[in-house]
């Protein structure tokens, strides 16, 4: 499998705090890499790399190379920056769909991209509600504010509204930890889906959730990579101690 | 199809690939002690190792489906069912690889009188048709069928519990065979072993589509009867 | 098991009861003295307000006729400098809030919109004067008087918007910088219509205070008496806070233009009513579309 993310040696600051110390990990291509491990263990701020989330913080400092598609994403120019989000997708914590309709909320990245044909816009808006399973229940309601929808729907919008754009990469912090178990089922069976198409990035704090739906887990801790591995072998016989008692709930 | 439920299908498709070799063995062991083939027999030792590696596969499959998703409910029947029909199958494969090796190790035909009068041609005969019943029942979730073995077990268990009388007849009626009459012996006792995994095999098959714990209940039924 | 004191539940429920009659009291009573208050002026104005009153110039020494350039004046006022001092102070605002990076400048603004939100109103009628009226030339007249007022709300503005951008969860900011649209159009699209609602708070808020503002109109625009309709914002005007200011302390015949001045005050507390009741619907027409589930 072809490597779609690799970072060598990746140091993160927070001012004087140091989040990542020294993440080295290669994610192939068409797979999800679950990030797992305690609060404040690096993870979310990990996955916020690979589409330069960090920026966007005031005081941040990273070292390293982070690799996609074997371009060094934080030596290319600020200008670029855009067209790197446009490649890497992001589905937040809690559902955040924007005030708009429904097909607003999913044509806005078409159209913050310079897209204006409006036959394409309504058919890429329909692929990614498709692809998003959600296009049954929405599409007779499509001009209906996207707050209408429940908690479930609104978090599968903003996986439409981040496919929209046909990005390789979707990262995910925890797309399902603020929904209810129905619901998080539905999203992680389209995350198991979504991978024949997409790279996939989740953050979960549900140990469950990541050993279902990834391929590769990374156990993060105190800002340090302690395994990555295949989710087969990190869920059946962890490397490492802390892993092993961090899976079984023996951590503290 | 949810992800489970693809996952599910893999391992069932992976069983019934086993269950098929296993049937397959037995059908050589028939067929080698039959026409006394004894390179059939020793085929059949060789292949006994691919029964094994599969074993292990699918063992790792299943510890795979536990650590992953976390099966409850059905699933959870589901995957244990698995793990335990797989050991009992394993076990089957090997006692026609044991049955084979009675049949390469003699260099002359067995007597088919011996065979006959032990009716282990008939015991074989059987135990094959439980394992392909018990396999018909499992594909079709038919407890119906899966039950069929019971009765084919209690035949095997009177020809067994009669073999020895039986022998001691062929050893004074062919007392220049007496090392042939005690192997079909041996024999008759390893094919009534395949009765008690058929047995065990059934009542997986039946908790699992049923969710019913047969195991302690058999024997009242056994009183009434 | 500990067997807990009942009396210690009768004593709770005790001062409980009288934690919320106390309060109940107060609020109701705050409530009264707002109904006695426009209950009075209603009492005494009701009777002098009719179609002639609404649409006449003033007459006789301003003891008869009608108030129409001040209802008009006053109408100009507010229009103008809300037109001036919201833009500005929802730019301001975004500014403040979205570009300005922490520090001491961001610090520096902030502290001198709160001391300007704190200047009393004469002190900005002398600066109106100074600056528009004197020093620019505009002379007395209302773009004077709207300039003023404008900065009067100015703060007021800046500081709701400030807040209502503060209220918008980052995630929607990231959200929109995740699918690759950069800062201007994130504020544009996504956060200016979720902090509209709140925004037009300060809209709101703003004409409350300066359609009632009598001090800094009262060196930049207001006419003492001036029985027509102004044609150009270098016009001066008439505006309803001056003229009950006038007519109820220096008027001809202040006796006699009683009954006016008490209808005056009934007109300039229904303009402001009925522009924050509009107001208040257009708030809740947007945050029923923005409200979160």
């Amino acid at each position: 499998m072809r490597t779609k993310i690799e970072t060598n040696n990746v140091h993160l600051h927070y001012g004087d705090f140091h989040a990542l110390k020294g993440i080295n990990m290669q994610i192939p291509e068409r797979t999800v890499t679950a990030l797992i491990g305690p609060s404040g263990c690096g993870k979310s701020s990990y996955l916020r790399l690979f589409n330069r989330m960090n920026d966007l913080i005031d005081g941040v400092r990273i070292d390293g190379k982070i690799l996609i598609d074997n371009t060094d994403i934080y030596a290319i120019p600020q200008s670029e920056v855009d067209r790197l989000r446009r490649k890497v997708g992001m589905v937040f914590q809690k559902p955040n769909p924007f005030p708009k309709t429904i097909f607003e909320n999913v044509a806005y990245g078409l159209r913050v991209n310079g897209l204006k044909d409006k036959k394409l816009i309504e058919g890429q808006v329909e692929k990614a509600l498709r692809q998003a399973a959600l296009w049954e229940e929405v599409k007779d309601k499509l001009k209906k504010s996207a707050f209408e929808l429940s908690g479930g729907q609104q978090q599968r919008l903003c996986i439409a509204r981040a496919m929209a754009i046909e990005p390789s990469i979707l990262l995910m912090d925890e797309p399902a930890s603020a929904l209810d178990p129905i619901s998080t089922g539905k999203i992680e069976e389209l995350i198991y889906e979504l991978k024949s198409n997409f790279t996939i990035i989740i953050v979960t704090h549900n140990m469950q959730q990541a050993s279902r739906v990834s391929d590769y887990t990374g156990f993060f801790l105190l800002g340090e990579l302690i395994e990555f591995d295949e989710t087969k072998k990190i869920f059946r016989n962890p490397e490492k101690q802390q892993t092993e008692n961090y899976i079984t709930g023996r951590f503290g | 199809m949810l992800h489970v439920e693809s996952e599910i299908q893999e391992l069932k498709d992976r069983l019934i690939a086993m269950w098929d070799l296993v049937i397959k063995q037995l059908d050589k062991t028939q067929q080698a002690l039959e026409g006394h083939d004894r390179d059939l027999a020793l085929e059949i030792q060789a292949t006994e190792r691919r029964i094994n590696a599969f074993e292990l596969t699918i063992d790792r499959s299943c510890e795979d489906f536990i650590a992953l998703l976390q099966p409850v409910a059905s699933d959870l029947r589901f995957v244990l069912t698995a793990l335990k029909i797989n050991t009992n199958l394993e076990r089957i494969g090997d006692i026609a690889c044991g049955i084979s090796e009675f049949i390469s190790d003699h260099d002359t035909e067995f007597n088919r009188e011996i065979i006959k009068h032990m009716e282990a041609d008939r015991m074989l005969t059987l135990s094959i048709e439980m394992v392909k019943n018990l396999r018909e029942a499992y594909l079709l979730e038919n407890t119906a069928k899966a039950r069929t073995v019971y009765k084919r077990d209690r035949m095997l268990d009177k020809i067994n519990s009669v073999a020895s009388f039986r022998a001691v007849d062929c050893l004074e009626k062919y007392p220049d065979q007496k090392r042939q009459t005690l192997h079909v012996l041996s024999m008759i006792r390893k094919i009534e072993r395949i009765g008690d995994q058929a047995k065990n095999i059934a009542e997986e098959i039946i908790f699992y589509i049923e969710a019913k714990v047969i195991k302690h209940k058999r024997k009242e039924k056994d009183k009434e009867e | 098991m500990i067997s807990f004191p009942t009396q210690v539940d009768r004593k709770k429920r005790f001062h409980q009861a009288i934690a919320f009659w106390i309060a109940r009291i107060i609020s109701y009573s705050i409530l009264l003295i707002l109904f006695f208050i426009l209950f009075f002026i209603l009492k005494r104005g009701i009777g002098v307000i009719n179609w002639e009153f609404l649409t006449a110039m003033p007459s006789d020494g301003m003891t008869k006729g009608g108030i129409l350039p001040a209802i008009v004046g006053t109408l100009y006022l507010v229009l103008m400098s809300m037109v001036i001092a919201f833009p500005v102070g929802v730019l301001s605002g975004i500014y403040v809030n979205e570009y300005a990076k922490e520090g001491a400048i961001k610090q520096f603004v902030k502290m001198m919109t709160n001391n300007l939100a704190g200047v009393p109103s004469i002190v900005f009628g002398l600066f109106g004067m100074a600056l528009f009226v004197n020093r620019l030339g505009f002379g007395a007249s209302i773009l004077a008087g709207s300039l003023t007022l404008a900065l009067l709300a100015l703060p007021l503005i800046i500081r709701t918007t400030e807040e209502s951008l503060k209220a918008v969860d980052d995630t929607f900011r990231h959200a929109s910088y995740a699918l690759g649209a950069g800062k201007l159009r994130t504020i544009r699209k996504v956060v200016l219509p979720i902090a509209f609602p709140n925004i037009i708070t300060g809209l709101i808020l703003g004409i409350g205070r300066v359609s009632g503002e009598t001090a800094p109109i009262l060196f930049t625009v207001a006419a003492y008496f001036l029985p027509k309709l102004p044609h150009s914002v270098f016009d001066q005007a008439m505006a309803l806070p001056y003229h009950l200011y006038v007519i109820s302390t220096s008027g001809t015949n202040i006796q006699a233009s009683r009954p006016i001045a008490y209808g005056t005050a009934v007109i300039l507390i229904l303009i402001v009513l009925g522009m924050n009741l509009l107001a208040n619907f257009v708030r809740s027409h947007y945050s029923r579309k923005v409200k979160m589930k």
